[in-house]
């Protein structure tokens, strides 16, 4: 039944963009594998081993930055800048995570917001980084490799088969001995290092991976959008989208942060095309309000939700 | 001796909570420590079990000075414990929570899922392995810690009131899997206050009072010290009825 319903929905996945076509559809199904990807990437430290994160843009941001830094100053497709993204993501995910780990619950959450907020305003102050202006990627494609495409069809492949990457990464991760002593990690830390589990080498290594495929997925964003500046690349409302997306379809499960991600991204360019420019506060308002239904309604996400219906059926 | 502690001392702020304790745990015994509530038994058993950083003093397990390593560096060494409450991984199936103490030794998911299995089977758990851990009430809970201690493959298996809080069936099933993890050759240290447990499982005893150690020895040399009975009953009857005759007289 699981294999069908995969199935099925890998097949969608793949006609999609080609039964409802249209600039409008293919962005918005564009964008949602994108912040599928994101979500995805931010599920592995704030859902399975349950470090709830906010602070997950500025990785994101080095992705973005750093695919933006490759063209600006070396005049190299955006791509190229991927690694140089994820590196940086990486190394700041160690640095920062050495001492923020050592909080539990909400202290180590609050140190995130805190420097996401940081680093945001050190961002606005880098000419390098283009300051509070931000920065461009190529205006015309020079070669293919600028990956500058007029539709966003060939996006939504692309983005398709990292997601698919990711998730096969995340499922075989689920099933090691990493994916048992995240989620114990989760359960209780006190009882993990009982059982002979090293919680902050653990938790470490499941931030900088975290934090490596989130910059993917900034990088991804440059290639597409084009532009990034500090509120688009290190704002902290991405952080929260990151997080929600997860919780909504259910944080620390395989396809949790993709569920999410299908019922929010669409909800949220509908109301902004249909809204004009005032619908953008809109968004913190839908937001605020779903964390306050999963708070009290359905803390495990809908995937949690589903799975109940279907044990009781 | 497994387990030499000597003079271990954990001070909180301006409390001792416990003072300058020698004990020693010889291979393939139970060993029981008891004593009245705050008497310092369990915090000494937090320092055996790594849990705690002890003030002062030292303690050898296996040879290996262990005072001051962190609980996963016991783990690693031989040593298990479970807790007072149950530390549940409720998120996890029952089997799930098993195969988390099975990776120490066993990297490979396959590997660990089969001892796991064995841990299961050993404890009377394999029939609620698929279920969910919150699914569990208490005695079960506290079966699983002792299944996810077990599956790490210890030398010692330290049980923190393995027992308390469980229905007289429930403590007759526990002492049995307890008797049979010690017949498989792994030494037991455990803390308890139901007196009539530690007197039929353990084969020395030691009793803890305000810090320290008032008594050691079988389960019935310690029962008959009188410094024992003092410490649980408060002055004995005889004396109070002798004050009681000396007041009137």
């Amino acid at each position: 039944m699981a294999r069908f319903v995969l199935a099925v929905a890998i097949a969608i996945a793949l006609v999609f963009p080609l039964v409802f076509s249209g600039a409008f559809y293919e962005r918005v199904a564009a964008l949602t594998l994108l912040y599928a990807i994101a979500a995805s990437a931010w599920n592995l430290i704030g859902g399975y081993a349950g470090q709830v994160s906010v602070g997950h843009v500025v990785f994101f941001g080095c992705g973005a930055y750093g695919a933006a830094v490759a063209y600006s100053e070396w005049g190299l497709p955006p791509i190229a800048g991927l690694p140089l993204g994820v590196g940086a993501a990486v190394l700041l995910a160690a640095l920062v995570g050495v001492p923020t780990l050592r909080l539990s619950g909400h202290y180590f959450t609050m140190a995130t917001v805190a420097l996401a907020e940081l680093i945001r305003i050190l961002v606005g102050n880098v000419p390098v980084l283009g300051a509070a202006v931000g920065l461009m990627g190529p205006a015309v494609p020079r070669s293919v490799w600028d990956l500058s495409f007029t539709s966003s069809l060939p996006y939504y492949y692309l983005f398709l088969a990292v997601l698919a990457g990711l998730l096969l990464f995340t499922w075989w991760m689920e099933r090691s001995r990493m994916g048992f002593y995240l989620r114990a990690i989760k359960g209780s830390e006190r009882a993990a290092r009982s059982l002979g589990i090293p919680v902050g080498r653990y938790k470490l290594y499941a931030l900088m991976l975290s934090a490596g495929f989130t910059a993917v997925a900034g990088a991804l964003y440059l290639v597409m959008v084009g532009f990034v500046d500090p509120d688009s690349g290190v704002g902290i409302l991405l952080s929260v989208k990151m997080l929600i997306m997860a919780a909504l379809g259910g944080a620390g499960t395989l396809f949790g942060p993709l569920i999410g991600a299908l019922i929010l991204v669409p909800l949220e360019e509908i109301s902004n095309s249909l809204l004009g420019g005032q619908g953008s506060g809109v968004t913190f308002v839908v937001y605020g309000g779903i964390i306050l239904l999963i708070a009290v309604f359905q803390p495990g996400g809908i995937l949690a939700m589903v799975a109940g219906w279907w044990r009781k059926s | 001796m497994l387990i030499e502690a000597r003079g271990v001392t954990m001070r909180f702020g301006g409390f001792t909570a416990v003072d300058a304790v020698d004990l020693d745990v010889a291979e393939g015994r139970i060993t029981g420590l008891i004593g009245p509530n705050g008497a310092g038994k369990s915090t000494f058993f937090n320092c055996l079990a790594g849990d705690y950083r002890p003030s002062a003093g030292s303690i050898r397990f296996a040879g290996r000075e262990i005072a001051g390593l962190t609980p996963e560096s016991h783990a690693r060494l031989g040593m298990a414990r479970t807790y007072q409450v149950p530390h549940t991984f409720t998120d996890m199936s029952v089997g799930d929570n098993v195969m988390v103490g099975a990776f120490l030794r066993h990297r490979r998911t396959a590997d660990a899922r089969r001892a796991a299995d064995a841990v299961l089977e050993r404890t009377g758990l394999a029939g609620q392995a698929r279920h969910r851990a919150s699914s569990l009430g208490t005695a079960g809970r506290k079966r699983l810690e002792i299944a996810r201690a077990l599956a790490t493959e210890p030398k010692v298996l330290l049980l923190d009131e393995a027992l308390a809080g469980l229905t007289a069936t429930e403590i007759q099933a526990a002492i049995t899997l307890v008797r049979d993890i010690h017949r498989s050759g792994i030494t037991i240290v455990i803390v308890e206050h139901i007196m009539e447990v530690i007197l039929s499982l353990a084969d020395r005893v030691t009793v803890f009072h305000h810090g320290r150690i008032i008594s050691q020895g079988t389960p019935g040399e310690v029962t008959g010290d009188p410094k024992v009975v003092e410490a649980y009953l408060g002055r004995s009857l005889e004396r109070q009825r002798q004050r009681a005759a000396e007041a009137s007289g």
